[in-house]
């Protein structure tokens, strides 16, 4: 009897000493990382991040983690290479390592919107093939406590050697679908990388927060990292994207209503049985939803045809996507409530006005000054009366007539000299004219903040 | 305490140098004039309100002022003495005397107390003239420099009308230029006299640049003596204006011949603005007298000759607008204080404020009606609920909300009533939404709802 427990003892010791505390040998380790790591890259690129507030914009070089995903040189990347107000462009991508490192030039596909990943090609003069890629297995059904490893690069002064740690599942969420979270911090060079179980099959890469389609960020404020599971990304890898059009090409319906939802407060404090809907708290002058006569406090409860049932926050964010695609100039019917009595609604969609980051600019080397038109979006983040007219201010040249002037990003020039300034081109042909005549002072009349002003500029003839 | 102690022997080692060189001040006359002022001179400790996070806190400053008169009137800087609840003044023979506020002028920085003491024998200072000063001249700066009370520095006159700059469309002092003096003022001189050989007062210390040496500004004693005398009759100082905001006739050009100041902007919701005064004429005189400030320097006694024409008089305005001169017929209104006065609504936990013009004009509100939230007590109610710093109340159920003191009572009944929910019509920028306050909500319950709601201003569509 004694013999047999401590018999068992020793097994016990035995396998805690081949293990480590996370449950895998050190051989399935060593193997699981000689495996992936051919398939991990490493992507170099260049990001402009535009602040539509000031429009100022500034370049920063970055760095990600790519998986290659295909022999012929498919590679997912992290989603945030990729987010609103940073293109990034110049992408290259190292694969291999030392010696054996090749570059590549990758492009951007398009995004995928519910699933936070990019997706990038790699591109060659000869047709690429026979690549090292992480193969998927879908399917696998993971529980809290399953053991896994993620591969991934540590950071640049280290030269992105490739790196693997253990970790487990420590959380399973439910909504919007099942998610694995992992049970401790990643570091940066591992966000992206691959999941491996303890069969060594890859069941996922590791994300952080969810599409924004389904409430996006607010995982990214939790600080948890996730498993994006193969199911998720399957289809594209199958059938990868078309190359992402520019945002500027891309159209959106609009509707031009400020959101949120009807929590069940407000529901219980209006007196409305529905349970959940859509509650217009802003209209955008002019818009589309101001034309047809919707109010502030009506509540939608239907659009063309689906029932909208949003009572959280990142929940509008599905009528947003719903209105976004259901085609411009279609009309629609919305159902609502407003007093608590239903309505019906047609409305015929607009198209979403052009934003800051798609704006026109003009640089005007003889002031030294880069203006850009004001656009729906600046209005409503400047707060601008729609009386208020011209170009905004977006870069000054250090030392140039416009600076030393004291005009800096921000500020709404209104008046040229003689000439009122309500587009780019009132802006171009009065700078024009004015070059003409080389007077010795030009005086702009301004806008900054709330309150108007004058700018005396001495060009240097 | 000790790094203190040793801050104020490297200083005192410096002025004594600096006393050697300070061209002919004798030392006989250095100390007459202190004798003169010395026993008039008191070290303030006020106990401020302030408010921040969305909470009423008291907390002791120290500062400095001056007895103006045998019975115990004191003059400080508003900045010192605006805002408490309770002044307690150490006077120079050490004798602790309370004093009550009795007023204030945020527009010039000037406050005055009255001592409570039946005393009418107090020692007072003589008050002398500003308008024939020199740069160049000596004078002492008196008072408690980082509360080290009884302190006297010795400098000259710097300049004699220093401007300082608008901070983005608030004026730091409309109605004065500075006296810049190379005494050394540290913080808690504020309120304390600037004093000439003769031993008499032609400044009230208010200000330093900081970061730089011995770069300190005075209020000249011609304008406080205005300002000191009307507070004292009538306990407040009111003045008129007309909706303007000037600029010298430099902003728009050099030419010196251009008589006049600019105007920059008028206020839409202005006496002047309905008269058809305009942003962009020249003013060429007010009542008959001429407005001329080529320079900045001029624009303060522009700004006081429309503030000291009395509340509701019609007087003409003579503008340029074009090549074309014309009268205007505006009547004065009086111009509103400066700062709002603030509250802590203590249930909900947040604080707030009376709109002022400019904040409603900011807001694109077309009336100050509302209130502004200027803080939220993380956890409180009224956080749980969504509202935030710079959030306007507009409408609270079904009430349009007038001002502070109207809120005060709607919300005074709201807590007696313990009404589960109330709905506040809120706007922030250009954005209107919807915020939900539950007043019984247990604050778990709240604090759930708060960690799933946007910090954001809603939802763009």
């Amino acid at each position: 009897m004694l013999s047999s427990v401590l018999g068992t003892v020793l097994v016990l010791a035995q396998t805690c000493l081949a293990q480590t505390g996370d449950g895998f040998t050190q051989e399935t380790i060593a193997q699981v990382h000689a495996r992936l790591q051919p398939a991990i890259c490493v992507i170099t690129y260049t990001s402009e991040v535009s602040n539509p507030q000031s429009g100022e914009s500034t370049k920063r070089g970055g760095n990600a983690l790519g998986l290659l995903v295909s022999p012929t040189g498919l590679l997912m990347a992290p989603g945030h290479m990729q987010v609103e107000n940073s293109e990034p462009f110049n992408i290259t991508v190292a694969v291999g390592q030392g010696d054996e490192e090749k570059e590549y030039v990758a492009k951007l596909l398009k995004k995928p919107d519910d699933v936070n990943v990019c997706l990038l090609q790699l591109e060659s003069e000869t047709p690429l093939r026979g690549l090292p890629y992480a193969r998927f297995t879908s399917g696998v059904e993971l529980e809290v406590g399953t053991p896994l490893m993620v591969v991934g690069v540590l950071s640049e002064p280290l030269d992105f050697a490739r790196g693997i740690f253990t970790c487990r599942v420590g959380a399973i969420l439910d909504k919007p679908r099942t998610t694995y979270c992992i049970d401790r911090a990643v570091r940066f060079g591992f966000v992206g990388g691959p999941v491996a179980d303890a069969q060594g099959r890859v069941i996922g890469v590791v994300g952080f927060d969810l599409a924004v389609s389904e409430g996006g960020d607010l995982y990214v404020r939790s600080g948890h990292p996730l498993v994006y599971q193969t199911s998720l990304f399957k289809k594209y890898i199958d059938t990868p994207p078309g190359e992402r059009i520019a945002p500027s090409d891309e159209e959106h319906a609009w509707l031009g209503v400020f959101t949120q939802p009807l929590s069940d407060d407000l529901a219980e404090y209006w007196g409305l049985k529905h349970n959940g809907g859509i509650v217009i708290s802003t209209l955008v002058p002019g818009a589309p939803a101001e034309q047809v006569g919707l109010r502030r406090g009506d509540v939608i409860t239907n659009f063309a045809g689906t029932p909208i049932r949003a009572k959280q926050d990142r929940e509008v964010r599905g009528f947003t996507k719903l209105v976004r695609e259901a085609g411009i100039g279609k009309a629609v019917t919305i159902k609502l409530l407003r007093d608590g009595k239903p309505m019906e609604v047609e409305v015929t969609l607009g198209s979403r006005p052009k934003s800051a980051r798609d704006a026109g600019e003009y640089e005007d080397p003889l002031f030294g000054i880069t203006v850009r038109e004001i656009t729906t979006d600046v209005r409503i983040l400047l707060n601008l009366a729609d009386d208020v007219q011209g170009v905004i201010v977006r870069r000054v040249k250090s030392g140039g007539t416009a600076a030393l002037a004291g005009l800096r990003p921000g500020i709404i020039v209104m008046n040229l000299g003689d000439f009122p300034i309500t587009s780019l081109d009132d802006f171009r042909q009065a700078v024009g004219k004015i070059a003409a005549e080389q007077p010795k002072e030009v005086t702009a009349f301004c806008r900054a903040g709330s309150a108007t002003g004058f700018f005396r500029l001495e060009p240097r003839w | 305490m000790r790094k203190a102690m040793w801050s104020l022997l490297v200083l005192t080692a410096l002025l004594t140098s600096g006393c050697v060189t300070t061209g002919g001040a004798s030392q006989s006359a250095v100390l007459r004039a202190k004798a003169r002022v010395a026993p008039a001179l008191v070290h303030i400790r006020p106990v401020k309100e302030v408010f921040s996070r969305g909470r009423r806190e008291e907390v002791q400053i120290v500062g400095s002022g001056f007895i103006i008169s045998a019975d115990g009137y004191v003059v400080t800087n508003e900045h010192v003495a605006g805002q408490s609840k309770f002044v307690r003044c150490v006077l120079y023979n050490r004798e602790v005397v309370d004093a009550e506020v009795v007023g204030t002028d945020p527009y010039t920085d000037l406050a005055v107390l009255k001592l409570t003491t039946d005393a009418d024998d107090l020692p007072f200072c003589r008050l002398g003239r500003s308008d024939n000063l020199e740069a160049g001249q000596t004078v002492l700066a008196m008072g408690s420099p980082h509360g080290l009370a009884r302190s006297v520095s010795l400098g000259i006159v710097s300049v004699t009308d220093r401007y300082l700059e608008d901070r983005g469309d608030q004026m730091v002092s409309p109605f004065n230029t500075w006296i810049q003096t190379d005494a050394a003022i540290n913080p808690g001189n504020s309120g304390g006299p600037l004093v000439n050989l003769k031993g008499e007062v032609i400044g009230v210390n208010a200000r330093m640049l900081s970061g730089a040496q011995n770069v300190g500004f005075a209020i000249p004693i011609d304008i406080a003596k205005e300002v000191i005398d009307e507070i004292i009759a009538e306990g407040r100082v009111t003045r008129s204006w007309i909706g303007e905001t000037l600029q010298s006739m430099r902003a728009k050009t050099d030419d010196p011949t251009q008589k006049g100041v600019v105007v920059a902007d008028v206020d839409p919701l202005s006496s002047g603005y309905e008269a058809g005064l305009r942003a962009g004429d020249v003013m060429l005189s007010v009542n008959g007298i001429p407005t001329n400030a080529r320079f900045e320097e001029g624009l303060p006694a522009v700004r006081k000759l429309i503030a000291d024409i009395p509340v509701g008089a019609e007087i003409p305005v003579r503008v340029l607008r074009g090549n074309e001169e014309i009268e205007l017929k505006v009547t004065t209104a009086e111009r509103s204080a400066l700062k709002g006065s603030q509250a802590e609504l203590p249930q909900w936990g947040f604080t707030a404020v009376n709109l002022t013009p400019a904040v409603a004009r900011r807001a694109q509100l077309s009336s100050t009606n509302g209130i502004l939230v200027t803080g939220s007590q993380m956890g409180g109610i009224a956080y749980n609920a969504g509202l935030k710093k710079g959030d306007i109340i507009l409408r609270v159920d079904d009430i349009e909300i007038e001002n502070l003191a109207h809120f005060d009572r709607v919300y005074g009944a709201l807590v007696r009533s313990k009404k589960p929910r109330v709905l506040l019509d809120v706007k922030h920028g250009a954005l209107t939404r919807f915020v939900l306050v539950k007043q019984n909500g247990n604050l778990e319950e709240n604090a759930a709802q708060s960690a799933s709601s946007d910090e954001g201003d809603g939802h763009a569509e």
